[in-house]
């Protein structure tokens, strides 16, 4: 140190340079902010808009479905009712200026219209002359939430006795029994190789894990000749839910590294105490893994509900059919009514953000664990 | 990939094959027996029989309710000469090659944006994680509304851009790269994965390097990116495998088109391995194929472990 005394005059510009750099901190982390605000948002777009065109398609009239270029909110005709029956009203050029005029049928370019006011006559006016509309639909913004229990009421394909709610069903049904096998088989499994100290254990834990490295393709083709031709489940949801009641690598691992987390000296305890395995596993075990078998649990229901390959394969007739099958199926169709299948995929949808906005960190954990949602 | 941790660790143990047990081993032995049974039952049932069974099937001529006949390497010899097998190869090829590595940067880098600290990241958060637990085939057939050719959004917003958009769905060319974006609107999961790994990148770290005068972007090459590359593996081994595996969304993508359309760019090896076992009913050559995948996927996932050395970081 030079000088141990700082004249006035130096504070004050090394003061203001302080602030000066303070001033630029705050610029810079306010542009900063504000670029990363930018780009997370219109990220963001792309994740956010498909789900709202999904919800905005659900609830469009069947003309406006097909409206180009396509409107953000959904449009449908302003109908009146006349002599009993609803009636789309047009905006019709007319010899005495623009009127509104309820619109009964269209012949071959040729509107019959009704005035609303003087129900009883009927008139006729070109739809079209030339390249100019002579009759326009008056449009209003409408949500057609009929469009939910519509799609829902109808089976996949006409003519087909059951609907998007018996699929519904289906879709609950397979998802429950799932999750119960499941649960029910991997946790006794997943005890005894975290838990027991048996012969072999080790040697079978890796056969185990091997078969987590195995391809549903390798084993489908000869699964199937057994589920259908051996033991003629064909068409009934046994194919689907009879394997979950038989363990699986995933769950099995999943569950055994959450039960090693477990204190040994509380088995051993209670091991003292002259209880069973059993009665550790039931008594103790579980009720502290109540986290873990909410992930599985969460993540058995995104698969059953999910799956389609399966259904897919072992399901025919639509009584049978799952969400996912009727969905596919409904699609296949010559004529796509775009706005029922969206409003039925909303509804296999809704189930799942339900699940998730309960069990939000379950959701997270689990992938977290697992890695993936497959 | 902490399974394959755990192969590892498991090898390692000295098996002790006594064959006199006390009497607590032969109690323990039977009760393992017993918690076990439902894996064992389901293993030898689901996969050990199943398996034996596709790999007799795969050296035969099988159609079922007919006698089996053998048929040695016949069915693995057909493949090479099977224009539809190499077409389906290459079209499983073309998404591992492209749709994984741009689903992984893409994902990396939302990861990135979300670990920002800005106001409402919860809610940003939630908004990037949501549509990958969409159900499979309502995300599909969302897409297919999107890139309708004539009514769909995305060519309008191309259109407000300037772009005149392609026909997505029916065009061969473009066919794949719309299933990549359906592919990129689903990867929440691949995002969380690697937030999580973000979040346990060492703060003390990226400060120090700050201090020493590291730009944001040098902070991210020599710190971030090697600190996630565990992740970047294990990201990468799954998506390659789902890849090899991808049915769901190519079956449902066609419309109301045949298996593949249009012109076979999207018949994928699971989708063309479907066809050959359940539609045309040649069983014994869709065996063979499924053998083929899976000896694809076994050896792409020892080579990507082997290559990884060179990429991954392990601290600690």
């Amino acid at each position: 140190m030079a000088t141990t005394v700082t004249s006035s005059k130096n504070v004050a510009a090394i003061d203001e340079e302080r602030r000066a750099s303070l001033r630029r901190k705050k610029l810079r982390d306010f542009f900063q902010g504000l670029f990363s605000h930018t780009i997370i948002n219109f990220v963001g777009l792309f994740f956010l808009v498909p789900f709202i065109w999904m919800l905005v398609t659900s609830v469009k009239s069947d003309q406006d479905v097909f409206h180009t270029p396509p409107r953000w909110l959904p449009y449908d005709n302003v109908t009146v009712v006349v002599n009993g029956q609803s009636l789309p009203l047009y905006n019709v050029k007319t010899e005495g200026g623009v009127k509104e005029l309820a619109l009964i049928k269209i012949v071959e370019g040729t509107g019959t219209f009704v005035d609303p006011q003087h129900p009883t006559q009927e008139l006729q006016y070109e739809i079209q002359q030339g390249t100019t509309k002579i009759a326009e639909p008056i449009m209003h913004i409408f949500f057609r939430w009929r469009n939910f229990p519509d799609a829902m009421s109808r089976g996949s394909r006409p003519g087909v006795g059951a609907s998007f709610w018996v699929y519904f069903k289906n879709s609950l049904i397979i998802a429950f029994f799932t999750i119960l096998g499941t649960l029910l088989s991997n946790t006794p499994v997943a005890y005894a190789f975290a838990r027991i100290n048996f012969p072999g254990r080790d040697i079978l834990f890796i056969i185990v894990l091997a078969t987590l490295m195995l391809p549903y393709q390798v084993t489908i083709i000869p699964l199937y000749l057994f589920f259908n031709d051996y033991l003629h489940w064909g068409n009934t949801f046994l194919p689907l839910l009879i394997p979950a009641f038989f363990a699986n690598a995933w769950d099995v691992f999943l569950l055994r590294q959450f039960f090693k987390t477990i204190p040994e000296e509380m088995c051993d305890a209670a091991r003292v105490d002259g209880a069973s395995e059993w009665q550790i596993f039931t008594r103790i075990v579980l009720p502290l893994s109540v986290p873990v078998l909410a992930t599985v649990t969460v993540f058995t229901f995104l698969y059953a509900w999910n799956d389609f390959t399966g259904p897919l394969l072992f399901l025919s007739s639509p009584d049978k059919f799952t969400m996912a099958l009727g969905l596919r199926d409904f699609q296949g169709q010559r004529t796509m009514v775009w706005n029922q299948l969206m409003a039925a995929s909303a509804m296999f949808t809704i189930p799942i953000i339900i699940a998730f906005f309960f069990a939000q960190k379950t959701f997270i954990q689990g992938i977290k664990l697992t890695g993936s949602k497959e | 990939m902490a399974e394959l941790l755990e192969i590892k660790e498991l090898t390692k143990r000295k098996w002790n094959f006594n064959t006199k047990w006390s009497r607590r081993t032969r109690q323990n032995f039977w009760l393992g027996v017993l918690f076990l049974s439902p894996w064992f039952i389901g293993f030898i049932l689901f996969t050990f029989y199943p398996l034996a069974a596709s790999l007799v099937y795969s050296f035969s001529e099988y159609h079922s309710r007919k006698p089996l006949v053998w048929v040695g390497l016949d069915n693995y010899k057909t493949m090479f000469t099977d224009k539809l097998f190499w077409v389906s190869l290459w079209n499983t090829l073309y998404m591992v090659m492209f749709a994984v590595p741009i689903t992984l940067i893409t994902s990396f880098l939302c990861a990135v944006l979300l670990n920002l600290k800005v106001t409402g990241q919860s809610i940003y958060r939630v908004i990037y994680f949501l549509p990958s637990i969409v159900p499979t085939v309502a995300s599909t057939l969302l897409w297919l509304w999107i890139l309708n050719p004539q009514a769909g959004v995305m060519n309008t917003l191309l259109g407000h851009l300037g772009i005149n958009g392609p026909n997505w769905l029916s065009d061969p060319n473009w066919s794949k790269p719309s299933l990549i974006l359906l592919g990129m609107w689903g990867m929440g999961s691949t995002i969380i994965i690697y937030l999580s790994g973000l979040q346990d990148v060492p703060i003390s770290l990226l400060e120090a390097a700050e201090l020493d005068g590291a730009s944001w972007l040098q902070r991210l090459r020599y710190i971030t990116i090697p600190m996630v590359s565990p992740i970047t593996l294990f990201n990468l081994i799954t998506g390659m495998i789902f890849m090899f595996q991808y049915f769901a969304q190519a079956y449902v993508f066609r419309g109301t088109q045949g298996l593949g359309s249009p012109l076979n760019s999207t018949l994928f090896y699971s989708v063309y391995l479907f066809q050959t076992g359940f539609q045309y009913l040649k069983i014994g050559y869709a065996s063979a194929m499924a053998w083929v995948l899976f000896l694809i996927i076994l050896g792409c996932t020892i080579l990507l472990l082997k290559i990884s050395d060179r990429f991954t970081y392990y601290a600690g």
